[in-house]
């Protein structure tokens, strides 16, 4: 009896979760398709389409994500997987670093980056350059704790000294041996920079770039039906990008049918 | 000129000093075990050679060439951890070709080179398995087949068999060594048990403090141990308190028994020794011209052997007899004779046994 009801608890909770996360999904949906009256339609949608900002607003948003992720990566996986093996010392201060980004708030960093980038040698406030260097430091939280999740779920030592014992030098070892094992892992940090980059406001604001997060709150701000639609567009279109990225990556050799990258 | 040379090779970690100038020669083909409880330094020095470390002082030779700071990947030695370390994103197949890959083989030579070490380690079928579909025992064969694929130079073995259940671990002892004669290959092993040392190397070094105590054949360090510290790590010994009586004739008195050490003694009259001789080398009844008295105090069975515990005086003696079903043991409390021939036994100054035989009993594993 006791095991059976501590079930229905747990299920309880459960679907007290779903709800929490799709009742206002499911609202802004019904909501989005409320264009004309009387009728369900998608009208709110056409005019969305319509509309030559949003494929522009968007096409920028994403085209910054995936230099984002780019540079993010290039950026952290290495540095990460030198403080695992090489300087452990060095964690905590990672994980410092890791914290900033939260304390710090977007407009002060947004500030930071204009008064230190506007004049020479470094006048890149002109650049999406600067664009993307301020979303790096936003999405570094994200891309460093799933990478240093995934380092610690593998036997980084042994699999390193393994494959140098087996005459593998530093480069071959990270591409054939340790990412193949951080599949997972670089995709939830791809993941998480997408979602955070394609709705960012405040930096792209601030910064004078014609972002989807900027065009999102403009929307917002002059029509009632079109804002949750391209609320339920837009979250459509990134779980889209991240179902390609999964799509693509699976085929990719060392890749295997299942997610569970270590064992 | 030994194939892979360590001339006194010094390591330290900060302040700590794990290896003390460490020499040791190894021949070409030979299977030498580093052999020592945890804290030696026989892991240390193994990494030293593969090149995960690198030697504070002193050299590292492997074919005459000073490899000391050849980074790992350079030195083409095959190298088979404790914990197996198999790649988890790669099949079997691709495991143990990534040497060979690595190294820029074409594909048809890289799988006949893999089918071959597959046959080798009898696992044709497991090719397209992943390791985590393979047992323990599984894995380690495929770790083993992974690091003697590229021909190594030599092949190093931490701990291997230390994961295993008793039973895989001496099947796999076993392949390992006929593996390494079928091929010839170079080896060093570095293990605890040394259960598993005396029974697959050609040679065992005994270490101690990042030291070798003693380097020797099986046999040699079984039965002619050079110091104290050998004869009380390997295997089982008695100690029994000794008093000189005759150093010339070679007599002494143990609780007031008398008995021959079969040489001169460097005592004096009177001088207090400890006498050591090992459970297996006693025998129940009067055979040997060495005799001791006393009366059976309890029986232990060891699996194979069977253990007395005699009492003598007041010292606790072992003796160690194979396990037949036609034995006929003494019951406890029953008095027996034990006697051993006088070259069974040696002797050390008294307090120069750095490990008591008592507590020896808790460090042997009988798998």
């Amino acid at each position: 009896m006791k095991k059976r009801s501590r079930k229905a608890f747990s299920w309880l909770w459960f679907m007290i979760g779903i709800l929490y996360f799709f009742i206002p999904l499911l609202s802004s949906f019904l909501f989005s398709l409320r264009g004309k009256k009387g009728v369900l339609s998608f009208v709110a949608y056409q005019h969305v389409f319509a509309d030559p900002q949003f494929l522009k607003t968007f096409s920028f948003s994403l085209e910054m994500a995936i230099f984002t992720v780019i540079v993010g990566l290039a950026l952290i996986v290495p540095t990460a997987i030198w403080v695992h093996l090489r300087v452990p010392k060095a964690k905590p201060i990672l994980d410092v670093f890791a914290l900033l980004p939260f304390v710090i708030p977007p407009v002060i960093l947004a500030f930071g980056l204009i008064r230190s980038y506007s004049r020479p040698p470094l006048a890149l406030v002109q650049t999406p350059a600067l664009l993307v260097a301020g979303y790096v430091i936003v999405a570094f939280p994200y891309i460093y704790r799933s990478v240093d999740a995934g380092l610690r779920a593998m036997d980084l030592r042994g699999l390193t000294e393994a494959a140098q014992s087996l005459g593998s030098g530093w480069l071959s070892t990270i591409f054939r041996v340790i990412l193949p094992n951080l599949r997972t892992a670089l995709l939830s940090a791809v993941f998480l920079t997408f979602a955070i980059v394609i709705g960012e406001l405040t930096l792209a604001v601030l910064l004078a770039w014609p972002a989807f997060g900027p065009y999102m709150a403009l929307v917002g701000r002059n029509l009632a039906y079109e804002p949750a639609a391209l609320a339920i567009l837009s979250f459509a279109l990134t779980w889209g990008s991240i179902a390609i990225i999964q799509a693509v990556s699976r085929g990719t050799p060392g890749g295997r049918s299942n997610l569970g990258g270590t064992h | 000129m030994a194939f892979l040379e360590l001339h006194e090779v010094v390591k330290s970690f900060g302040r700590n000093t794990v290896v003390r100038g460490l020499s040791l020669n190894v021949d070409k083909g030979e299977f030498v075990s580093l052999l020592g409880g945890s804290g030696c330094g026989k892991t240390t020095t193994l990494r030293m050679i593969a090149g995960f470390e690198t030697p504070t002082d002193g050299s590292i030779l492997v074919g005459g060439k000073d490899v000391s700071r050849v980074p790992p990947n350079r030195r083409n030695l095959g190298m088979v951890f404790q914990n197996y370390a198999l790649f988890p994103n790669m099949s079997v197949r691709r495991n143990i070709g990534f040497g060979l890959r690595i190294a820029g083989k074409h594909g048809a030579e890289v799988e006949r080179r893999v089918d071959e070490m597959l046959e080798l380690i009898h696992m044709e079928e497991f090719a397209q398995r992943y390791p985590h579909q393979l047992s323990g025992g599984q894995q380690q064969r495929v770790a083993l087949a992974r690091a003697i694929a590229i021909q190594p130079q030599a092949l190093l073995l931490d701990e291997p068999l230390s994961a295993l259940d008793a039973k895989i671990r001496v099947r796999l002892r076993d392949d390992i060594r006929a593996i390494q004669q079928k091929l010839g290959i170079t080896t060093i092993y570095v293990t605890h048990d040394q259960e598993e040392a005396l029974s697959i190397s050609d040679r065992v070094a005994v270490m101690r403090e990042g030291l070798i105590e003693q380097i020797g054949a099986p046999f040699e360090i079984y039965n002619r141990p050079a110091t104290p510290y050998v004869a009380a790590f390997i295997g089982t010994q008695n100690l029994l308190g000794a008093t000189v009586i005759d150093p010339a004739a070679g007599i002494v008195s143990v609780e007031g028994q008398s008995l021959e050490a079969g040489h001169p003694l460097d005592a004096k009259v009177g001088e207090e020794l400890r006498l050591r001789v090992r459970p297996e080398a006693l025998s129940l009844g009067r055979s040997g011209p060495n005799r001791l008295g006393g009366r059976v105090a309890s029986q232990k069975l060891l699996g194979s052997i069977v253990r007395l515990v005699v009492r003598v005086g007041d010292t606790e003696v072992f003796m160690d007899g194979f396990n037949d079903p036609l034995l006929k043991l003494p019951a406890v409390g029953e008095a027996v004779t034990l006697s051993f021939s006088p070259e069974a036994c040696t002797f050390a100054e008294p307090g120069a046994e750095p490990i008591a035989a008592a507590a020896l009993e808790d460090e042997e594993e009988t798998p």
